[in-house]
């Protein structure tokens, strides 16, 4: 593994001396193989994870080419797309996680359009003159023509409290003859009471993202910025990953897994409940 | 003359379109020449923001050049900025980025960029447009004679592509081309 390491180092930074294609052909300054070797693009981390390109990134591989999802260069490329200074993922785990990818007999590939991945964005709006930050998860859907990025749900703070079901004793209700009284009760329900999701029923779950959307449009709630971007996948079979931006001085930069678990039963659902964050 | 004029139109679109297309499907020979297209219009947007940060550049020079630079890009382009210290994301028309650049209080601004940059793939959007993001990196240098202040900074840019299939009238002939055109952009600060 070390081999491979000091491999694509000398590499990326012998890439400053043969690179030519410069933006100005002037005042063009030479990357010292730091630019080259950071993961520039989400792009650039799905084709390095795939062995879908050159090790400068110049060359796209297609499928026929010699070198597309080549072993070795696919060995290369996933050693460097960790988080190797600041995470805490185990050698032992980088390492089985690598195995099951690079498998003779059932290699493992991410694929842009393909379900099992998506994006958790951080922004801030402004909520009723506050502040307030909102958590995003973005997937990718076919549309028309091609591709769009969509909102899947919302997490937003001054929603959470808003629906408080209350259990046991503590629970309101209507009781099972009300029928027989046209529902008169029902004003216990919408005027008496400050829970009226108590009346719901047991299944009920408040879609937060169509309330965060409603108070868009009554004007309540206005964008503000992004400050964060990541994203989870799930296309590698019995594997979690997580893909962060590392802007930092050095090799390991850019696009890289910031977060590696190997799922046991039920683990992908407790790590999406986790990641959506909706009660 | 009718030959001359059909000649010269062969040449500008041969300078500013890529090869024909009978499919709306991009080949990676196709990508390739939409690339260096792309990256044409991507060194024209790096000379323009060269001459438009430069002091020495006469105000009616700069705003001639920021009009040849606004035409780059598709209408509506925002740039969105961050730096270091803050991720908060400041949104500008590209207008106004320009503007907002040449305004900078320095009397010596040197833009260089670095040699280093990357393609994505191209992406077909619902409209049937494609759409790719092309990063480069930046060195900004900027030196107040008065203060003494020296400021630097190594941006990353990331900067949308539009690549749409035209057509235009050639002598009563149909042609068909690849067009580019910018579109908003990411500038980060980076820690290079």
């Amino acid at each position: 593994m070390r081999i491979t390491l000091i491999t694509f180092a000398i590499l990326f930074a012998s890439i400053s001396i043969v690179s030519a294609q410069g933006i100005g052909s002037g005042g063009t300054i030479q990357d010292d193989g730091r630019l080259a070797a950071s993961t520039k693009q989400l792009n650039q981390f799905f084709r390095r994870f795939n062995a879908e390109e050159s090790p400068d990134g110049n060359t796209r591989y297609y499928p026929g080419d010699s070198l597309y999802h080549n072993l070795a260069l696919r060995k290369g490329f996933v050693q460097i797309l960790f988080d190797n200074q600041t995470g805490s993922i185990s050698p032992d785990l980088k390492n089985q996680f690598t195995q099951s990818l690079l498998s003779d007999s059932y290699p493992q590939y991410i694929n842009f359009h393909r379900e099992g991945w998506y994006s958790e964005v951080q922004a801030e709006f402004m909520f009723k003159g506050k502040r307030e930050k909102a958590t995003l998860i973005l997937k990718i859907q076919p549309e028309g023509l091609g591709y769009e990025w969509v909102i899947d749900a919302v997490s937003f703070p001054p929603f959470k409290n808003l629906f408080n079901k209350p259990v046991g004793d503590e629970k309101d209700f209507l009781h099972p003859l009300s029928h027989e009284l046209g529902f008169m009760n029902l004003r216990r329900a919408f005027q008496d009471s400050k829970m009226p999701e108590s009346f719901t029923n047991s299944t009920f779950h408040p879609d937060y993202l169509t309330i965060f959307l409603y108070e868009m449009k009554q004007g309540n709630l206005k964008f503000l910025t992004v400050n964060d971007v990541k994203f989870h996948f799930f296309q590698v079979e019995g594997w979690y990953f997580e893909v962060s931006q590392f802007n930092r001085p050095g090799f390991n930069t850019g696009w890289l897994i910031s977060n590696l678990v190997k799922l046991n039963p039920g683990d992908k659902k407790a790590i999406e409940k986790y990641i959506y964050d909706q009660k | 003359m009718k030959n001359k004029l059909i000649l010269f139109l062969g040449l500008f679109l041969a300078s500013s379109v890529v090869a024909l297309a009978q499919s709306d499907d991009i080949s990676p020979a196709r990508k390739q020449a939409i690339d260096s297209l792309a990256l044409e219009k991507v060194k024209d947007l790096s000379k323009y923001i060269a001459i438009i940060g430069s002091k020495e550049t006469q105000f009616s020079e700069a705003n001639r050049v920021m009009d040849r630079a606004e035409e780059l890009f598709a209408p509506g382009a925002e740039m969105g900025v961050s730096s270091i210290n803050s991720n908060e994301i400041a949104y500008y028309k590209v207008r106004r980025y320009f503007e907002r650049l040449m305004a900078l209080n320095y009397d010596r601004v040197n833009i260089t960029w670095y040699d280093i940059q990357y393609i994505s793939d191209l992406e077909r959007q619902p409209d049937g447009r494609y759409v790719g993001v092309i990063t480069i990196f930046q060195r900004f240098e900027g030196t107040s004679i008065e203060t003494g202040m020296n400021y630097k900074d190594t941006t990353k840019k990331d900067i949308t592509i539009y690549v749409e299939k035209k057509q235009t009238q050639i002598a009563g002939r149909t042609i068909e081309f690849w067009d580019v055109m910018l579109g908003d952009v990411r500038v980060t600060e980076t820690s290079a």
